[in-house]
C-alpha cells in the first residue's frame, strides 16, 4: 500500500503541488478537523476576549452594580459625565489620566534611549556579553510586586538605602520619595526604568544583530565615523524595532498600576493615582462598573489614537 | 577592491588604541550598570536574614551582623496566619503551571490549524485573533470580573488560570513557527493515511520543542507575576497568589522590612531559577516578538 | 437631622422584603444566640482591625474559642479600604466570612445588596433593647424596618491634647479648651510662643469628619429630611469650612498638612491639639506622648460630634449551614457581653452595661469621650450614603483646605454633585 502511494506521488508531480497548497484532499481527515483543532482555544477566546468586548460596552451603558438586582439603563450618560466638568467622575478621571500621561511622558524617552545605548554597547564582540545581558534582563522577570515592595523599602524616607547613600554623597538624606512631589514621580519612573530597561535592551539587541554587517563595512570604506555610521546605518536599520519599542513602551506606561499601587499608593493625595488605578477603584471597589467600563473604553480609544499616530509618524518619515 | 580593503585595514590599525579605550570604557560602564541592577536584589536577600531592628538601622550592614531566619519563620508560619506565604507560593505554582499547560494545549492546536490547514474562514479568524493583541488589558477588567463571578470562580485559582489563556500571543507566536516548518513530513504522513491529529502529535509537536519551551517559560512568568487581576479577584488569605499576597504582606508588616523582604525573596527565587535555567528561551522569545512586530 | 429619621424612613423595596429571602427563612429557625448546642463548627470572622485594636479582638476571639469547645473561630483582618469590596464580593460568591464587623453607615448599603442578613432575632435573644444603647446608635442599624447590625462600639471624635506642649505654651495641661473662646485663646497663646497649635488635616477623610462635626455644631445638617438633597452648603456649612480655613490663615496651622502629618507632629511634640478619633488612644500611648483626651471642643452653638460604630453582622452566604448561623449569633452575643474588654482597644462600648462596668470606668480617656455619646451624629441610614460623601464631599473639603477653591463655591458644587449621586442611588437601589 505504501509503495503504491509513493509511486503515485512520484509519478505525478502535479498532485504534489496540490499537497503543497494544502488544499482539500480526500486523505485529509474530515472537514471538521481544523475546527476541532481550533475549538478549545476558540472557546476561551470567545468567552474571555470577544464576548467581554461587547459585554463591557453593554455594561458601560448602565449604572451597573453587580451586587444589586437593579442596573438602570443610562445610555451614554457615563461617557457624557466623563466630559462634563462638574460631574462626579470628571475631575478624578482626568486627574488620573493626567497622572498616567505624566508618567508616560517621563518614562518613555528614558526607556527608549537608555536601553538603546546599552544595546549598542552590548552589540560589540567581547567576552561576557551574554552574562551582562542576563544581569540587565533579570529584574524584568521578577514582576511588579517584587519590584514594588523592594523599591518601597529602598526609597523609604528614613531607613531606605537611597536616602542613606545620598546623604553620604553630601546630598539631602531625607527626601520623601513616596509621598511628595516631584520625588514620587522620580521614584515611580526610576523604579520602572530599572525594572524594564533590560527588556527593551534585549529587543534592541536582536534588532541590531539583524543589521547586515556589510552595511557597516561599506560605511567605513566611505569614511564614516562612529556617529555617522550610527545615523546612517544603525538607525535606519532599527526603524521597525524602534517603532515597536516606542509603541510597546507607550502602551505599557499607559497601563501603569503596580508601581503606583505599591510604592506611592497614589500619594500625595491622588497625584500619582494612575488611570488604571482609578478605573479599578471605581469599578471593582466602589462597584460602579458602568462608569468604570466607560472610562476604560475612553482610555483605550486614546491609546489607539496614539498608536496610530505613532505608526503614521514612522510611515511618514520613511517616505 | 584590494586597495579598498587595505585602506580599511590601515585605518583600523591606526585606530586601535581608540577602539581599546572605547572597549575599556564600555566594560566599565557595563560593570557599573550590572552593579546597579544586582545590588538592590542582594540587599533584598541580605535584609531578609536580619532582625527587624537591624533592617531599619543606619548605617546599613550589607552582611547581617545578627544573622537570623526569624523573618522566614514568620512568613512560613502556618495555622491562623494572616499572611501564609508558603500557601501563596503553592498557589502561584499551581496557577502558573495549570495556566501554562492550558496555553500550550489550546494555542498549539489552534496555531497548527491556522498555519497548516487551509479551511474556510482561516484568514478571517487569524486576522480577528491578531487584532485582539492590540486591545489593552484593562478593557477586559470589568466584563471578565463579572464573567468569572458568573462561573463561581471568584476567589478560586480558576479565576487566575483560565481567563489569561485566552490571550492571542501564544497562537500568534506558535503560528509563526509552524508556518516556517517544511511541508514534506506532513505530506508524507498524509499520504500514508495519517489523520491530522496523529500528524500533530507525532510529527509537529516533537519538532517544536524550542518554541513550545519558549512559550511555556514566557506563559509561566507572565502568570506568576500577574498583579492587577489577582488583586481584584482573589480575597481570602488562603487563595491568594504571591503578587497580591506581597501587597498584603507589605501592609501588614509596614515597617518590619525583614519580613517584607523575605516575602520578596520567596517570590523571586523560583522565577530567577526558571530564568537562569531557561534564559535562552526567554530572551529568544522576547527578541523574536520584537523582530516580528 | 438625627438618625431617628433612619427608623422612620422606609424605602420602597423591590418586590419582596427580607422575609422572602430563603436564607432568612432558613436562619430564622437556626437559633437565636442565647446558647449553642449544635455540632462542632468553624467560623470565619472578618474585620478590618489591622491597627492596634486588632490584637485585642484577637485575644477576645481566642478566649471565646477556648471557652466554647464547639465553635472554632478564625479571624481574618482585611484593610478597611479594601474591606467593603472584598466582603460583598466574597459573600456573593459563597466564600465570605460567617460573621463580620461592619461600620454602621455601611449597613444599609450592604443590606440593600443582600450581603448581610437581618439580626432582629439576635437582638431579641440578647434582650437588647433600645434602652440598652443610646438611641442614635440603636436606630442607625435599622434599614427598611429590620435590624442589620448589633452595635459593638461607638468611636467618636475627640480632642487630644499634648500636655507637654501645652505647658511649654503656658497653658494649663489639665484644662483642655472645650469651647470656641477657650480654643481660639489657646491657639493664640501658643502662636505667641511660636507653636502652631492645631494642624488642620487636608487629606480625606479626617478633615471631612471635622467639617461635619462643625456643620452640626453650627446647627446645620448634611441632608434634608428625606435624603433627596445635600444641604451642607447652607450658611452653617460655609461657617464651618471657613473656620477651618481661618485657622490656617491665622497661622495656627501650617498649610498643606500631609497625610496623618498632624498625628506625627503631635507625637513629636510639635503641636498641641489633634481633633481625631478615639482610635488614636493606643497609638499615642505607644508613642510615649504625654497626652489627655477630652470631648470635642464646641466651636459652634450646639454640642455635636462625629462618630461611627462597629457593628456585628451576619453575611448572607449562599447555602450557609444553619448551624454556623446559630454559632455566629452565639459568638456575637458572647463578645457583646464582654465588650468592656474591647474598650481597652480604644473604643467606647455600645452597650450601656459595658460602659457602666468598672473595667470601663477605669479607662479614663475612653470614659471622657464616652461623655459625647448623647450628642454623636451618624449619617442617615440610606444605601450608598458613604459613596456620596467620598465622591462629592471629600474632594470639596480637600480642595478648599488646599486653597484651590472658595468655601461657598466648593460646597455648592459638591452639593449638586451629591444630589445627582443620591438620585442615581435611589434608582439603582430601588430597581
Amino acid at each position: 500500500m505504501a509503495n503504491q502511494n509513493v509511486e503515485r506521488t512520484e509519478a505525478q508531480p502535479s498532485s504534489r503541488k496540490r499537497f503543497d497548497v494544502g488544499g482539500r484532499k480526500p486523505t485529509d481527515s474530515n472537514l471538521l478537523t481544523p475546527y476541532l483543532f481550533m475549538a478549545p482555544y476558540l472557546v476561551l477566546f470567545g468567552i474571555f476576549i470577544v464576548f467581554p468586548i461587547f459585554y463591557g460596552l453593554w455594561i458601560s451603558l448602565h449604572n451597573w452594580d453587580y451586587l444589586l438586582p437593579g442596573k438602570p439603563w443610562v445610555g451614554l450618560q457615563n461617557y457624557v459625565d466623563l466630559f462634563t466638568p462638574g460631574s462626579v467622575t470628571f475631575e478624578p478621571f482626568w486627574k488620573s489620566m493626567e497622572a498616567t500621561g505624566k508618567f508616560t511622558l517621563y518614562s518613555v524617552p528614558l526607556l527608549v534611549v537608555i536601553p538603546l545605548l546599552v544595546a549598542l554597547i552590548l552589540n560589540q564582540r567581547f567576552l561576557g556579553r551574554n552574562f551582562f545581558r542576563t544581569m540587565y534582563f533579570a529584574p524584568y522577570v521578577l514582576g511588579v510586586a517584587v519590584i514594588g515592595i523592594l523599591w518601597r523599602y529602598l526609597l523609604d524616607t528614613n531607613v531606605g538605602l537611597v536616602n542613606y547613600y545620598l546623604g553620604q554623597l553630601g546630598l539631602p538624606d531625607d527626601i520623601p520619595w513616596t509621598n511628595e512631589l516631584p520625588w514620587a514621580w522620580i521614584a515611580l519612573v526610576g523604579s520602572t526604568v530599572w525594572w524594564t530597561l533590560g527588556f527593551n535592551a534585549v529587543i534592541y539587541l536582536a534588532g541590531l544583530q539583524d543589521i547586515d554587517p556589510a552595511l557597516y563595512d561599506a560605511a567605513k570604506v566611505d569614511g564614516a565615523n562612529r556617529w555617522r555610521r550610527f545615523l546612517h546605518v544603525t538607525l535606519p536599520g532599527l526603524r521597525p524595532i524602534l517603532l515597536f519599542v516606542i509603541t510597546v513602551t507607550i502602551l505599557a506606561s499607559a497601563n501603569v498600576f503596580g508601581q503606583a499601587y505599591l510604592i506611592t499608593e497614589g500619594a500625595p493625595g491622588d497625584e500619582t493615582q494612575t488611570a488604571i488605578m482609578y478605573v479599578a477603584q471605581e469599578g471593582l471597589r466602589n462597584f460602579k462598573m458602568g462608569s468604570a467600563a466607560a472610562m476604560s473604553y475612553v482610555l483605550a480609544l486614546f491609546l489607539a489614537v496614539i498608536s496610530i499616530a505613532n505608526f503614521a509618524l514612522f510611515r511618514y518619515r520613511e517616505d | 577592491m584590494e586597495r579598498a580593503t587595505a585602506r580599511v585595514e590601515h585605518k583600523e590599525s591606526r585606530r586601535e588604541p581608540r577602539e581599546l579605550a572605547i572597549l575599556i570604557l564600555s566594560y566599565a560602564g557595563l560593570i557599573l550598570l550590572t552593579l546597579v541592577f544586582v545590588t538592590p536584589l542582594l540587599w533584598m536577600l541580605s535584609t531578609s536574614f536580619k532582625t527587624n531592628l537591624e533592617a531599619t538601622q543606619l548605617p546599613p550592614n550589607w552582611i547581617p551582623e545578627d544573622f537570623t531566619t526569624e523573618a522566614y519563620s514568620t512568613i512560613f508560619k502556618t495555622g491562623q496566619s494572616q499572611t501564609p506565604v508558603l500557601r501563596w507560593f503553592l498557589n502561584s505554582i499551581v496557577a502558573a503551571s495549570a495556566h501554562t499547560a492550558l496555553v500550550l494545549v489550546t494555542a498549539s492546536m489552534a496555531a497548527y490549524a491556522l498555519a497548516r490547514i487551509n479551511f474556510p474562514g482561516r484568514r478571517l479568524l487569524f486576522a480577528a485573533i491578531i487584532t485582539t493583541l492590540f486591545i489593552p488589558q484593562f478593557v477586559f477588567l470589568m466584563p471578565n470580573y463579572l464573567i468569572v463571578d458568573m462561573f463561581g470562580w471568584l476567589d478560586t485559582l480558576l479565576a487566575v488560570i483560565v481567563p489569561g489563556a485566552a490571550g492571542a500571543f501564544g497562537v500568534f507566536f506558535l503560528r509563526q513557527f509552524f508556518v516556517s516548518m517544511p511541508h514534506e513530513l506532513e505530506e508524507a504522513a498524509l499520504v500514508d493515511g495519517a489523520n491530522r491529529f496523529q500528524i500533530f502529535l507525532r510529527i509537529i509537536l516533537p519538532l517544536s520543542k524550542a518554541p513550545l519551551a519558549t512559550l511555556a517559560v514566557l506563559s509561566f512568568l507572565v502568570n506568576w507575576n500577574d498583579f492587577l487581576w489577582p488583586v481584584y479577584v482573589l480575597f481570602s488569605p488562603k487563595t491568594l497568589t504571591l503578587p497580591p499576597g506581597l501587597a498584603i504582606l507589605q501592609n501588614a508588616y509596614t515597617t518590619d522590612y525583614a519580613v517584607v523582604m523575605a516575602g520578596g525573596v520567596v517570590a523571586s527565587v523560583p522565577v530567577l531559577l526558571v530564568f537562569i535555567l531557561a534564559q535562552k528561551y526567554v530572551i529568544r522569545g522576547v527578541s523574536r516578538s520584537g523582530l516580528k512586530g | 437631622m438625627s438618625a431617628g429619621v433612619g427608623a422612620g424612613f422606609v424605602l420602597a423595596g423591590c418586590g419582596g422584603g427580607p422575609e422572602d429571602n430563603p436564607a432568612v427563612q432558613q436562619q430564622a429557625g437556626a437559633g437565636s444566640g442565647k446558647e449553642y448546642n449544635g455540632p462542632k463548627v468553624k467560623l470565619s470572622f472578618w474585620n478590618g482591625f489591622t491597627g492596634g485594636d486588632g490584637p485585642f479582638m484577637r485575644k477576645m476571639v481566642e478566649q471565646f474559642s477556648s471557652q466554647e469547645k464547639n465553635i472554632d473561630v478564625t479571624m481574618n483582618t482585611v484593610e478597611w479600604p479594601e474591606y467593603y469590596q472584598k466582603v460583598p464580593a466574597a459573600v456573593s460568591s459563597g466564600k465570605g466570612p460567617d460573621v463580620a464587623i461592619m461600620h454602621i453607615d455601611t449597613l444599609p448599603t450592604n443590606a440593600a445588596r443582600q450581603v448581610i442578613l437581618p439580626v432582629d432575632d439576635v437582638a431579641n435573644a440578647l434582650n437588647l433593647k433600645k434602652s440598652d444603647f443610646f438611641p442614635v446608635v440603636w436606630d442607625a442599624g435599622i434599614y427598611e424596618g429590620h435590624r442589620y447590625g448589633i452595635p459593638l462600639d461607638v468611636h467618636p471624635f475627640g480632642l487630644f491634647y499634648n500636655k507637654d506642649v501645652m505647658e511649654k505654651g503656658g497653658l494649663d495641661p489639665d484644662k483642655p479648651p472645650q469651647d470656641k473662646d477657650e480654643f481660639m485663646g489657646a491657639l493664640e497663646q501658643l502662636k505667641g510662643k511660636g507653636i502652631q497649635g492645631f494642624w488642620v488635616p487636608t487629606v480625606p477623610t479626617g478633615p471631612t469628619w471635622i467639617f461635619m462635626t462643625l456643620l452640626w455644631q453650627y446647627g446645620g445638617e448634611l441632608y434634608n429630611e428625606d435624603v433627596t438633597e445635600a444641604i451642607w452648603n447652607s450658611d452653617a456649612g460655609v461657617d464651618a469650612l471657613t473656620w477651618m480655613v481661618d485657622v490656617i490663615k491665622q497661622g495656627y496651622s501650617p498649610k498643606n498638612v500631609g497625610e496623618e502629618a498632624e498625628l506625627i507632629a503631635f507625637q513629636n511634640n510639635k503641636n498641641a491639639f489633634v481633633w481625631s478619633g478615639i482610635w488614636n488612644i493606643l497609638p499615642f500611648r505607644d508613642a510615649g506622648v504625654n497626652y489627655g483626651a477630652a470631648p470635642s471642643p464646641q466651636i459652634g452653638s450646639e454640642k455635636a460630634t462625629w462618630a461611627n460604630s462597629h457593628n456585628f453582622v451576619i453575611p448572607n452566604k449562599r447555602g450557609q449551614d444553619p448551624h454556623k448561623i446559630a454559632a455566629a449569633k452565639f459568638f456575637i452575643s458572647w463578645i457583646s457581653h464582654n465588650s468592656a474588654e474591647w474598650a481597652k482597644a480604644g473604643q467606647v462600648p455600645a452597650r450601656d452595661s459595658a460602659r457602666e462596668s468598672s473595667t470601663f470606668q477605669n479607662l479614663e480617656l475612653q470614659n471622657n469621650l464616652a461623655q459625647e455619646l448623647p450628642y454623636v451624629h451618624f449619617p442617615p441610614s440610606v444605601p450608598g450614603i458613604g459613596d456620596v460623601q467620598t465622591q462629592a464631599l471629600d474632594p470639596a473639603v480637600n480642595e478648599v483646605l488646599l486653597f484651590e477653591k472658595e468655601s461657598k463655591a466648593a460646597l455648592d458644587e459638591s452639593a449638586s454633585q451629591a444630589d445627582q449621586l443620591l438620585k442615581e442611588n435611589r434608582q439603582k437601589y430601588q430597581a
